[in-house]
């Protein structure tokens, strides 16, 4: 993983601020989000890839691309997260007191 | 902090270009990563001791092939690519390299390279081979035939190297190693090499030792050519020593008394035995020749040529092998040299007063034997003789002052008489000859100076 950071810090890059931005949109979007079924079964895929992941199952290049996959994956969400908090924080600045 | 789960239902619609980036950068990043990790892999096998080494990485997978040496460098081979940064998963085809039994190494000579092969326990005692062979022996061709293997027996490479040293002293032939043993086939390069071999290999390393030594001298060569146009005799080839060497200059100034002697001849041991007494009655032979060439290998005689008349080619053939040491052998190619025009009686008595002048009929001391290194002169005196068959011939024997004269008159008669009988021996026919003895009477130089005597003893031909 250290040497992914490394050599792709660009693309990790890319995916944060695409999870950064995500997650600044999220807080103030007015429509339906993923059905909580719909939620499950993503969740349930993103565990299993990462068991494939840890487990090293997946030979190769397909391997090779899993992990990016995966770590793009993280940074994203960890963006997502970021974004969220950050927008949240503003507006509850803004927002009068009381 | 709980908006989070709120939020992140909403968050899900940017996996879309999140999708978009990742393939750009799957495809994008798989040949530099492959790249990298091929050249780190590479890098951290550098100092391994393998043969054959291959590394294929596919994504971060990095299969490695290779032929190791020991089971702790296959392991540490393995190990170290496993460290490399970002190397996901090592796949092992690396392998032992087989284990010779017996451990058979060689080292091969023909006429044009030599050839190492058999088995090397390591590339670099490998390598470190040919580059020796290559420098010791000069401009020869070097092939590199060897394959890796283990097992070889402890001090394997210097015993190489050593043998590596002789190969150099070979003609052509072969060296081989079978685990500690040493075998030796071929033929040396010069006389002495097969004994100089033979001290060097007591150096091989403990455990070492030869089980077979069939390594061949050359042959042992002596040549004389009789050159009858540029009146030389050319000696060369192989003498044993300086006394030999000395005695056979001697030998073929006295028998070849027109010919100028051009000595090449150069000491060496290995001289079969009883060489001397071979060669001094092969070089009286060859006098006896209007042409030829006498060539001595090891116990081989041969002798070709053209005598100067048909008896004398007979007596070459059937009597010289008899004069040989046992072991011997003799190979006469004689054939008989064109008989020369005849000419009137005054010619031939010129002719037989210039050959005279030139040469002397010699005898044992006080005797009427005729020394064997006056058959070259008499064969010329009877090719003479025969060029004038119409003419008798009176042969005069004379003696210095030395003695009682009637002493030397009997002395002076019978080597006179010696030399008709050698005359008709050749075929000529004995009216045509008279021998008579003058014992001292008839001196040409003075008696007082031992040169004087020596002048005065002589045989004359005076045609009639």
């Amino acid at each position: 993983m250290a040497y992914l950071v490394t050599f792709y810090w660009g693309w990790l890059l890319g995916s944060l601020l695409l999870g950064l931005a995500m997650g600044w949109i999220a807080v103030v979007h007015r429509g339906a989000g993923v059905p909580k079924v719909t939620e499950r079964w993503l969740a349930a895929l993103f565990a299993a890839l990462v068991a494939f992941s840890l487990s090293r199952l997946v030979p190769g290049r397909f391997g090779y691309w899993l992990d990016l996959l995966l770590i793009m994956f993280a940074c994203y969400l960890a963006g997502c997260a970021v974004g969220s908090w950050l927008r949240d924080w503003v507006l509850s600045r803004s927002r009068p007191a009381g | 902090m709980h908006g989070l789960f709120r939020w992140r239902a909403k968050w899900w619609p940017g996996v879309v270009p999140l999708v978009v980036l990742w393939i750009f950068a799957a495809l994008s990043s798989i040949a530099p990563v492959e790249a990298d990790l091929t050249a780190r892999a590479a890098a951290a096998l550098k100092d391994a001791v393998l043969d054959k080494t291959r590394i294929a990485v596919d994504g971060r997978d990095v299969t490695v092939a290779a032929d190791a040496f020991s089971e702790d460098g296959r392991r540490g081979a393995v190990a170290s690519v496993q460290a490399v940064p970002g190397v996901r998963l090592v796949n092992d085809d690396t392998r032992l390299v087989p284990e010779a039994k017996p451990f058979v190494w060689s080292a091969e000579r023909d006429v044009v390279r030599v050839t190492l092969g058999g088995s090397a326990p390591l590339p670099a005692v490998k390598g470190k081979l040919a580059d020796v062979a290559r420098a010791t022996l000069g401009g020869v061709e070097v092939a590199d035939q060897m394959n890796l293997a283990r097992g070889a027996p402890p001090g394997f490479e210097p015993a190489a190297l050593l043998l590596i040293d002789q190969i150099g002293k070979l003609k052509e032939g072969k060296i081989a190693i079978s685990d500690g043993g040493v075998t030796l086939s071929g033929m040396a390069r010069e006389l002495g090499g097969r004994e100089a071999i033979a001290a060097a290999l007591k150096n091989l390393p403990a455990g070492f030792s030869v089980t077979a030594n069939d390594l061949k001298a050359p042959p042992y060569v002596f040549q004389a050519y009789k050159d009858p146009v540029a009146l030389t005799l050319t000696l060369s080839g192989n003498v044993p020593d300086n006394n030999v060497h000395a005695a056979i200059a001697q030998a073929a100034s006295r028998k070849f008394f027109s010919e100028k002697v051009v000595d090449n001849l150069k000491p060496s041991i290995g001289a079969p035995s009883g060489f001397a007494a071979a060669v001094m009655p092969a070089l009286g032979a060859l006098s006896r020749l209007s042409t030829g060439t006498l060539v001595v290998s090891d116990r081989e005689v041969k002798l070709s040529g053209d005598a100067l008349y048909d008896a004398a080619a007979a007596q070459i053939r059937a009597g010289l092998g008899k004069d040989f040491p046992q072991n011997f052998q003799f190979k006469p190619d004689i054939s008989v040299k064109p008989a020369s025009a005849p000419v009137d009686p005054t010619v031939c008595q010129q002719l037989f007063s210039d050959l005279l002048g030139q040469a002397k009929v010699r005898f044992e001391s006080a005797r009427a034997t005729i020394d064997p290194d006056s058959a070259g002169l008499l064969d010329r005196l009877v090719e003479i003789a025969l060029r004038c068959p119409t003419s008798n011939i009176e042969v005069g024997g004379h003696t210095d002052t030395d003695g009682e004269d009637g002493a030397n008159q009997a002395l002076s008669e019978k080597r006179a008489q010696a030399v008709v009988d050698y005359l008709v021996k050749a075929g000529l026919p004995a009216s045509r000859f008279t021998a008579v003895g003058y014992g001292s009477t008839q001196p040409v130089a003075t008696n007082d100076t031992d040169e004087g005597k020596a002048q005065n003893r002589r045989i004359e031909f005076l045609v009639r």
